[in-house]
């Protein structure tokens, strides 16, 4: 069998993570799309295809299984591949390979994917809602879940298996926000510092996390236009081309999980690494879904970017911090960038391919040839992995 | 769906669970204080939560055993600050992966536990609390 046709991401846009009280999801959608087209010279004849995601998961009450008929109706183009799609955190990673397929198959030349989030404030009867949808409605939801305590199950197990400790975890907090610091779109920006210290003297919320431990929920979204080789060159000299992708379905309630230290992500990972023919020792960056510091800490062991077991020494080294060595969630990551709902999946990669493109201002790293993406939907439940590189 | 905005009102009373049709056993069990869950033939393996299937082999003949209500915690979080008003009076409790000795894991609150006590493997059993008309499992440090 021939190689696959070349595939890359010739434009990009993200809105500045915020609270946007007078929109509504399906306002977040199209002023995500008026940025978008602002910053790009597009006709609607270059966009072929639409991928989009309900809004209204964290936002509640607006009905939008159909976004994507509105907006491709509200945009004046009649795709040849389009739909509604919705996997969580893992959404838009997931759409980046629905939309490679298709490229590759000849469908289309280009897909516009395109996310937007709501992430309001929850009343005590949202924060229940939340919790009921997140956990088992029968066999999870009647213990008292709530969303932190879900994950830290998985913090715990680590804790315990590794010997990993509070501080180490409090460490990917520190380097997120070092990185927010130098990301004028950050919510954190202009913020000062955090320390383990004050990671540590944030309030308890639940065990092994306290407040800094988790991800600022806020509002926003953003969209990526994949491409046929020719077309991406057409827009972008420099487009993010896709080397390698993968994923895997795992589970859906955080107690079904064989395993709390495997939990799929390594299986993603090795579909991605296969398909680009790289190993981990050629990737020059990592961006990681982190709702909560534990989760960079196992993506990176499950990802074979460091040893299994050793996430907590990795963060602790400073090695992913600016000027680091291997450096990861170069955006201020959802922990100090800002937690956008169900756009939450879009804001790694749009990273990833700012730092492929070399548009990543003050924050661009020097070596950013190949870089790592993997988003997660749910518990840790599905999993994304994306290569992004500078030549196909 | 429920509006998560606009202040639906939340429940004051802990959840008590929809039994679904395949998992009736399972309740009818609970309600007499025995830990009672599906168990397939073909892999000789109890499993958890109740299916009409066997979610290693796809059997559909399923028996129901009786388990021993002993575990061990496979992991847990005290929780400090919960959304959930029908909680509030339990700050701080435990919740908690428990691992059956017979294999299956479910989750729970361990109760009856000094929170800074739970640790992973640590021994647990089994009881009941009642929900409503209903009773659900819990665990708590093994006596």
């Amino acid at each position: 069998m021939s190689k696959p046709s070349p595939v890359a991401i010739a434009a990009v846009s993200e809105m500045k993570p915020g609270r946007y009280p007078d929109m509504d999801g399906y306002d977040l959608y199209i002023e995500v799309i008026r940025q978008f087209l602002a910053e790009w010279s597009l006709k609607p004849s270059d966009i072929q295809g639409l991928l989009a995601c309900p809004s209204g998961m964290a936002g509640g009450g607006s009905n939008d299984i159909f976004v994507h008929e509105q907006l491709y109706e509200e945009m004046g183009i009649k795709p040849l591949f389009a739909d509604t799609m919705n996997a969580g955190g893992s959404t838009y990673g997931l759409m980046v390979q629905r939309a490679v397929l298709a490229i590759q198959q000849g469908k289309v030349e280009s897909v516009l994917c395109v996310g937007a989030g709501k992430f309001p404030k929850v009343s005590t009867g949202g924060a229940e809602s939340m919790a009921r949808m997140v956990s088992h409605e029968i066999y999870e939801f009647p213990y008292g879940t709530f969303i932190p305590a879900l994950y830290a199950q998985v913090a715990t197990r680590h804790m315990h298996e590794y010997g990993t400790t509070v501080e180490q975890l409090a460490e990917v907090c520190v380097s997120s926000r070092e990185w927010a610091l130098l990301n004028p779109d950050a919510s954190m920006y202009g913020n000062e510092a955090l320390t383990v210290e004050k990671v540590r003297q944030s309030r308890p919320i639940a065990s092994p996390f306290n407040l800094y431990d988790c991800s600022i929920p806020l509002e926003g979204g953003a969209a990526f236009l994949v491409c046929s080789e020719a077309y991406a060159k057409r827009l972008n000299q420099q487009p993010a081309y896709v080397l390698g992708m993968g994923e895997f379905h795992n589970h859906r309630n955080i107690h079904q999980a064989s395993s709390l230290t495997d939990i799929g992500c390594s299986k993603s990972g090795k579909q991605a690494y296969e398909m680009a023919g790289l190993a981990p020792g050629d990737i020059d960056f990592a961006q990681i879904y982190d709702a909560f510091s534990i989760n960079p800490l196992v993506f990176m062991e499950e990802l074979g970017l460091c040893p299994q077991g050793k996430g907590g020494e990795f963060f602790q080294s400073g090695a992913a911090r600016p000027g680091g060595d291997f450096p990861v969630n170069t955006f201020g990551g959802l922990l100090s960038f800002g937690h956008t709902g169900d756009a939450s999946g879009m804001s790694m990669i749009v990273e990833g391919i700012r730092q492929i493109m070399g548009i990543a201002g003050e924050r661009q790293l020097d070596k950013a040839n190949a870089g790592i993406i993997h988003s997660y939907g749910g518990m840790m439940s599905e999993h994304s992995t994306l290569i992004l590189g500078r030549s196909a | 769906m429920n509006d998560l905005t606009t202040g639906e009102t939340a429940s004051l009373e802990k959840p008590q669970p929809r039994i679904t049709k395949c998992a009736e056993p399972y309740w009818q069990h609970a309600k007499d204080e025995k830990l009672v869950l599906p168990y397939c033939g073909e892999c000789e393996a109890s499993f958890y939560y109740p299916r009409l299937w066997c979610p290693t082999c796809f059997n559909q003949d399923i028996s129901w055993k009786q388990l021993s209500g002993k575990g061990k915690v496979y992991s847990y979080s005290v929780i400090y600050q919960s959304p959930l008003p029908s909680y509030q009076g339990d700050l701080p409790y435990v919740l908690a992966i428990i691992e059956l000795d017979e294999g299956p894991r479910m989750m729970a609150n361990v109760l009856n536990c000094d929170v800074d006590k739970v640790s992973v493997d640590m021994t647990v059993e089994v009881l009941f609390e009642a929900r409503g008309e209903m009773k659900i499992p819990q665990f708590q440090p093994t006596k």
